[in-house]
Formats: structure tokens, sequence, C-alpha cells
């Protein structure tokens, strides 16, 4: 069989990887609401407003690395909400309501809060966590 | 902190399984969509390369929702991925919110972290093969 622990060797920097660009990703919604950068966001409400403070904090700290398991945590938690109430009650599919992205950050975050932020982080660099 | 850390990393293993079958899931989606009209037609007229991607996409996520040759598989994918991002997407803006390439920007790098890091514990990799 071939042997993979030349690729598990670079595990942990893929990781951190995976980490910046969901976070870059995620962040992005939260400027388009509140900004309208690059574009403008769905029309807003209140709900949408505190949804666009929980993507432009938790996606900056989600970048950074910082606290990245709690603040994965509470991500996952979100994004579960956030597909439950504007995307799942247009349909079941997610193709047809729009909501597979909200699918994917739901479970990468939740992979976050076991695997934590790996080693491009400032829970590894500054703070001293995992 | 430490402490709540260390209870958490030994169940990475079964979380980066449940990210590798949610995210397959979603990718068959877009094989379906592409070669079977399920659940909805796409919305852009299929060319050549859409049905090739459609078919790596099928088989590809066939595979990587039971977690067959998990790394291989992910490599391929990932670059599936990419270049359906950079053909399809990448010409329209530089922003992945303005066009509508974010999905294929995340599968891309879920997949290839996919390629380091393997199947997870709920693979059949590890259940039957006995690799990782």
């Amino acid at each position: 069989m071939v042997s993979y622990s030349a690729l598990e060797k670079w595990r942990p920097y893929f990781l951190s990887i995976l980490r910046i660009v969901a976070g870059l990703l995620f962040l992005q919604h939260g400027l388009s609401k509140f900004f309208g950068f690059p574009t403008a966001g769905p029309p807003m409400s209140t709900l949408l407003y505190v949804q666009g403070v929980i993507e432009v904090l938790g996606g900056l700290l989600i970048i950074l690395g910082a606290y990245t398991r709690p603040v994965a945590f509470i991500l996952a938690g979100d994004m579960a909400a956030a597909y439950f109430i504007a995307h799942y009650p247009k349909s079941f599919y997610p193709l047809v309501n729009g909501g597979d992205a909200a699918i994917l950050y739901c479970f990468l975050f939740l992979y976050l809060v076991f695997a934590g932020a790996g080693p491009w982080s400032l829970d590894r660099g500054a703070l001293k966590q995992e | 902190m430490q402490a709540i850390a260390a209870r958490l990393q030994p169940f990475a293993p079964h979380a980066l399984s449940l990210l590798r079958i949610m995210a397959a899931l979603l990718l068959l989606e877009y094989a379906f969509l592409k070669l079977f009209d399920f659940p909805t037609a796409p919305d852009f007229p299929m060319e050549t390369i859409f049905y090739v991607a459609g078919v790596i996409e099928l088989v590809g996520g066939l595979l990587l929702l039971l977690g067959l040759f998990t790394r291989p598989v992910a490599f391929i994918l990932s670059g599936e991925t990419a270049i359906a991002y950079f053909h399809t997407h990448a010409p329209h803006s530089f922003h992945p919110i303005v066009n509508g390439g974010g999905m294929a920007v995340f599968f891309c790098f879920v997949f290839l972290y996919l390629v380091f890091a393997g199947g997870g514990v709920w693979s059949l990799d590890r259940l039957v093969l006995k690799q990782d």
C-alpha cells in the first residue's frame, strides 16, 4: 500500500490554510451586508444586522486564528441557524435554496472546534494555546 | 482552555469524516445538476467541459462519500474545482461573492486539506483497506 506519511507531515499547515480561506470567504458575507463591498447584500433586517456582526467579527477571528475553537463553535451554530431560517424554507435541496455554502461552513467550523487552528494562528503564535 | 482543547482533540477524526461526507454530498448535487437535471436544471448552457466536470464530480463525489481512496480522489477534485473556479467564475469578477465561485473555492481548499488529512475514522480507507 502507498504510504501517506510524507503528506501527513504537512497536514497542520494545510489546516491553517483551509481555515484562513474559509475565514476570508465568510468575511465577504459580513462586508457585503454592512459596507456593500464588493457588492450590495440582501435587504437588511434586524436579524441580518446581527448576522453581519457575527460574520465580520467571526470571520476576522477565524482568519487570525484567535480563540479558534470557541469562535468556530459559535459560527457552526450560527450557520446551522442561517440555513434553517434563510434557506431551508425555500426548498429541501441546498442547490435550489442556495444554502449549500451555509452547510459547508457549518461542518467546517464544527471540524475546527475539534481540530483547532493549526500552526499558523494567533492561538499558537501569541496566545500559546491550541 | 488547554484542558478543553485536550478533550476535544480526540474527536477531530470523527468531525473530519463528517466534513468529508457533507462536502461529498454537496459536490454530488452539482454532478446531479449537470448530468441528470436534478433537483433542477442548470441555469447555464451545457458545454462539453461541463459534462466532463459532471462525471468527475459524480465519480469523485461517490468515492469521497464512501471515503475510498480519499487522498488521490481529493487531489483530483481539488484540481477540478480550481479549474472550475478559473474557467467559469474568475473571468466575471475578482471577488468570489460577485462571480459566484465561492463554493468552488471552498470545495477546492477542503479537498486540498483532505489530500493531507485523509478521510478520518468513518471511511472505507480506514475500515476496509486499513490504510489512512
